[in-house]
């Protein structure tokens, strides 16, 4: 019987310090036998468990995607023990993954829509693994207009930054970078990420809004897709939730009926509508 | 089924004599408690007891449990094993009650996609033998209430009803028939005794409390996640969790490390949603910051959660939780004041 809990071993293969306050960073991890990242299939969306032996496990978004095969990349801030210790490690450390964990962004019942991917500070890890996974020139046909609003407090907090000029410079995907407030040396957008929604004005005609941000960026976005006539079928987010096992037995993490691990991270906003508000 | 009879006086040293080739856990008396222990040589089974004080789900899933050991390497810290496999073993004495939790956190460890080794290896490799309620034992008892009944084979192997001057034995699945072979030659019931059991079935359930509203309040626990009701259970709770601790259903549980110099082990433990930690996160923020949402978590998770994703109620209605609280919380008033409401 294949154990669960058993940790797949990964190595360290790159460290990247994501922003100047230097708490966020991108671990870049390889499967140490061949067989573990076939067996490792996911899609953007999902989760793992990264495991420190002699720390602990935390559940991080997979910020790769499955359209880079050969590792798995997670953009983890600096927080409580497992992340602090993630934070202190060097490249060639060895260390764990359990997944991959939960549901996926709906892939499927997105092909075929144009996509409006909005997120805040760094809660944009699953979806630059979604937007990765559409760009890729074997998906991107299957994909109508994509719109990118991403946003951070100020420039020096903005992640992925060599990847945000990529995707501006193509002419594929509608790329609005913002901060909140910018510095001497920033040249683009300012703005608050609902603002910035809201002169965007991207279509809902056969549309879908993904969001990921702070819980206060997503309650003043919400009400912007609402009137540009997006409904709750056709908005997902993704919840976090404190979490053990990751796969619905410890019992911590549900909303309502649902586990977050299990069930979700990723719901719609029709969906959230029917679970309790306790998250 | 086979169904055979078990002389009384035979019935301690048949057991006795299993538990000199494997390991059986039975009933003893523990200073004022009965728990249940390792059959040692020379130790006498109890079969007449109430209920032992702990539930025994902990022969499956134990209150602290090794998840696997690691040791340091030069790289980090490596796996070194997983743990190791369970041993044949039989567990005699249980409760129906208790036999029938086991069947609904089967619904939780064993689920299609997500197998719990751990757990499923010692379920797989148990022989649960029971011992019927003909006199259910507490004022407490209100399994009747929660679909169970103080002669329920469900979750057994073996189930044994005291019918006066023997045992009437059911052997109720294959790894019972196997312990059949083990007890040597007993005589084939005969339908007197079917119909002292019917009998017998049918006082056991009148003196139980089958009263307790628990599949009823599932309607309005699914519009009233917000109601005044809530704020009204939970001023006397202490959080000490007993009630989780003792309930044979609760499976909630916690995973953490234990280094000694460079080697280390991963563990689980039973973890308590009546604890403010159970749910709070690293930025602070806790999703069910008061005693009032815990209890309702607890309320709701046995009442309609479960209900909703398995279609049963987690209570067994073993009254231990009733029993036990230090602040007199009672699970049946709660019930059924809510379907008062």
């Amino acid at each position: 019987m294949q154990n669960p809990y058993i940790p797949i071993p990964v190595d360290v293969a790159k460290i990247i310090t994501e922003v100047t306050t230097k708490d966020i960073k991108t671990f870049r991890l390889t499967f140490v036998n061949k067989e573990d990242e076939e067996r490792f299939a996911y899609l953007p969306g999902q989760f793992a468990e990264l495991s420190i032996f002699g720390k602990g496990e935390s559940p991080i978004g997979i910020a790769s995607s499955p359209t880079q095969p050969g590792y798995l990349e997670f953009t983890v801030q600096r927080a409580g023990v497992v992340t602090s210790e993630l934070h202190s490690i060097e490249e060639g450390f060895r260390m764990g993954v359990r997944g991959p964990l939960g549901n996926t962004w709906p892939i499927d019942y997105l092909k075929g829509k144009n996509i409006v991917i909005v997120g805040g500070g760094f809660a944009f890890t699953t979806l630059r693994s979604l937007l990765n996974y559409m760009i890729h020139e074997d998906n991107r046909s299957d994909f109508g207009k994509i719109t990118v609003v991403y946003g951070a407090r100020e420039p020096g907090l903005l992640i992925y930054k060599d990847e945000l000029a990529a995707w501006e410079a193509r002419d594929d995907v509608d790329m609005n970078v913002t901060v909140d407030k910018g510095d001497a040396t920033w040249t683009g957008r300012e703005g608050f990420v609902p603002a910035v929604c809201e002169q965007v004005a991207p279509s809902s005609e056969n549309a879908v809004a993904v969001i990921c941000g702070p819980p206060i960026m997503i309650r003043f976005t919400l009400p912007v897709f609402f009137n540009l006539g997006f409904s709750k079928e056709n908005i997902y987010t993704s919840l976090e939730m404190r979490m053990k096992c990751g796969i619905g037995k410890c019992g911590r993490c549900n909303v309502g009926s649902k586990y977050v691990c299990k069930d979700g991270p990723v719901f719609s906003l029709a969906e959230l509508d029917t679970l309790t508000k306790e998250y | 089924m086979e169904k055979r009879v078990i002389q009384k006086d035979a019935l301690v040293g048949i057991i006795q004599k299993m538990a000199e080739n494997m390991v059986v856990y039975a009933p003893v008396k523990d200073e004022d408690n009965v728990l249940f222990k390792i059959l040692e040589k020379g130790m006498e089974p109890l079969l007449d007891f109430d209920n032992t004080k702990n539930a025994p789900k902990n022969f499956f899933f134990p209150q602290t449990e090794v998840m696997m050991r690691y040791m340091g390497t030069e790289r980090g810290k490596e796996l070194f094993t997983g743990e190791g496999e369970a041993k044949e073993a039989v567990l005699f004495g249980v409760r129906p009650c208790d036999a029938r939790s086991f069947v609904l956190i089967d619904n939780i460890f064993n689920d299609p996609k997500y197998k719990d080794p751990y757990y499923i290896d010692r379920r797989e490799k148990t022989t649960i033998i029971s011992l019927a309620c003909v006199q259910p034992p507490y004022t407490t008892c209100f399994c009747t209430s929660v679909d169970g009944h103080p002669l329920s084979s469900e979750g057994v192997d073996v189930s044994l009803i005291d019918v006066g001057d023997s045992y009437l034995a059911e052997f109720v699945t294959s790894k019972g028939e196997e312990i059949l072979k083990k007890m040597g030659d007993l005589p084939v019931a005969d339908d007197a005794l079917e119909a002292k059991k019917q009998e017998l079935y049918e006082a056991a359930e009148r003196e139980v409390n089958g009263a307790v509203p628990a599949r009823a309040i599932k309607p309005w626990m699914d519009e009233n996640f917000e109601h005044p009701f809530w704020d009204t259970i939970h001023h006397s709770c202490l959080a000490c969790g007993t009630c989780t601790y003792l309930c044979p259903t609760c499976h909630c549980f916690d995973i953490t490390d234990e280094v000694k110099k460079e080697n280390g082990r991963r563990i689980r433990s039973w973890d308590s949603c009546m604890s403010w930690l159970f749910t709070i996160e690293t930025s602070g923020h806790n999703p069910r910051p008061s005693q009032k949402q815990r209890w309702r978590q607890r309320t709701m998770h046995k009442f309609k959660y479960f209900v909703d994703n398995f279609d049963a109620v987690a209570c067994v209605g073993c009254g231990r939780c009733v029993m036990y609280c230090p602040v007199n919380i009672d699970i049946r008033k709660i019930v059924t004041d809510i379907s008062n409401l």
